[in-house]
């Protein structure tokens, strides 16, 4: 009668060992990709909870090209940051030429830039996930005469947490986010107010 | 009839090298490549705002005669690389490839790692236990009915 398997000794068990390590070092990887992406998915909270505790927290740092060039912002094609308009109040309107809400507030976003660009307000639109070509007939078609960057990816509407089409914030001179205004803007104190708290 | 048939092959030959003369496509051809971008579905089954708009582009450029990769990359130029519907194979995207690809060859390295191990299992002689005094007796017994 043989006597019981023994392993061999220094071989199998090794590498046993090794493939038991490389298995759970790939578990690991596959659990910490997954951990990471879903971190990354959905919109955050963060400049609510600021929001609504009072504080203005900063604006991300976008640097996008000028897609209509107004009110110092351009030429054209040109990087701009957002860190560069620090000293200027600026209200951000997130937008595009297929959302409908987004037609219906333009006129009364150029209205307000009119009338409080001489108070150093600048009225910026974020063009975002859009063609060009159809952004720019959007701001032809009604006119507009504040400038606009354009952000294609989307990227920028992560970093400010944007929920949806439209959306527009408030930055005050220092760069930081003074208000926050998710949805159409249907009637110009909904901006004017926070405005003139900000000012 | 020879010469009908030459001239008909060097006609088709310079058909096939004219521009806009390559295998037709189609808006399904370049949407099936490409992800609408605020919904993540394929574009070829997306009805939202943008994707309407972007399948308009995609038949403009047709009708101007670019080619798919074309239309592709001018897709890519107005909404950066995450609008394609598979990663592209260079950069920290390659990643997405590359995981799969090892996946699957440490699962086919593991085959005959494991079939080893069982078969090693199997062929590894059982070590029997001695009987306890209560099966032994009851063995015996068993065995004397037996050759009775």
């Amino acid at each position: 009668m043989s006597e019981p398997h023994e392993p061999e000794a220094g071989g199998w068990d090794r590498r046993r060992t090794l493939g038991a390590a490389a298995a759970g070092l790939a578990a690991v990887a596959v659990i910490a990709l997954l951990v990471v992406g879903l971190a990354n998915s959905g919109t955050g909270t963060s400049i609510n909870d600021a929001l609504a505790a009072g504080d203005r927290p900063d604006a991300p740092d976008l640097t996008l090209p000028v897609l209509f060039a107004a009110d110092g912002v351009g030429p054209k094609g040109s990087e701009v940051a957002l860190a560069d308009l620090e000293g200027r109040t600026v209200v951000l309107n997130f937008w595009a030429s297929w959302c409908p809400p987004c037609r219906d507030e333009a006129p009364l976003l150029d209205d307000i830039a009119g009338r409080y660009g001489g108070r150093g307000v600048l009225v910026l639109g974020l063009d975002t996930q859009d063609l060009s070509d159809n952004a720019l007939g959007f701001i032809r078609q009604f006119g507009l005469t504040y400038p606009s960057l354009r952000d294609g990816s989307g990227d920028s509407e992560a970093a400010f947490e944007v929920t949806g089409l439209p959306e527009t914030f408030i930055l005050d001179a220092e760069g930081r986010i003074a208000h926050r205004h998710i949805g159409p803007v249907t009637r110009p104190e909904q901006l004017t107010r926070p405005l003139e708290q900000v000012l | 009839m020879r010469r009908l048939a030459s001239l008909a092959l060097v006609a088709v030959v310079v058909l096939a090298l004219l521009p806009g003369a390559a295998a037709a496509v189609s808006v399904n051809d370049v949407a099936r490549e490409v992800r609408c971008p605020t919904c993540n579905t394929p574009l070829n089954v997306s009805n939202a705002p943008v994707a309407q708009d972007m399948k308009q582009y995609i038949v403009q450029r047709i009708d101007q005669g670019w080619t798919k990769q074309r239309i592709i990359d001018g897709l890519v130029d107005e909404f950066g690389s995450g609008v394609l519907a598979t990663p592209p194979k260079s950069g920290f995207d390659l990643v997405a490839w590359l995981v799969p690809a090892i996946a699957v060859a440490l699962g086919l390295a593991s085959i005959p790692i494991i079939a080893r191990v069982w078969t090693r299992r199997s062929r590894a002689p059982a070590t029997p236990r001695p009987p306890t005094p209560e099966e032994a007796k009851r063995l015996e017994e068993e065995l004397r009915r037996f050759r009775d």
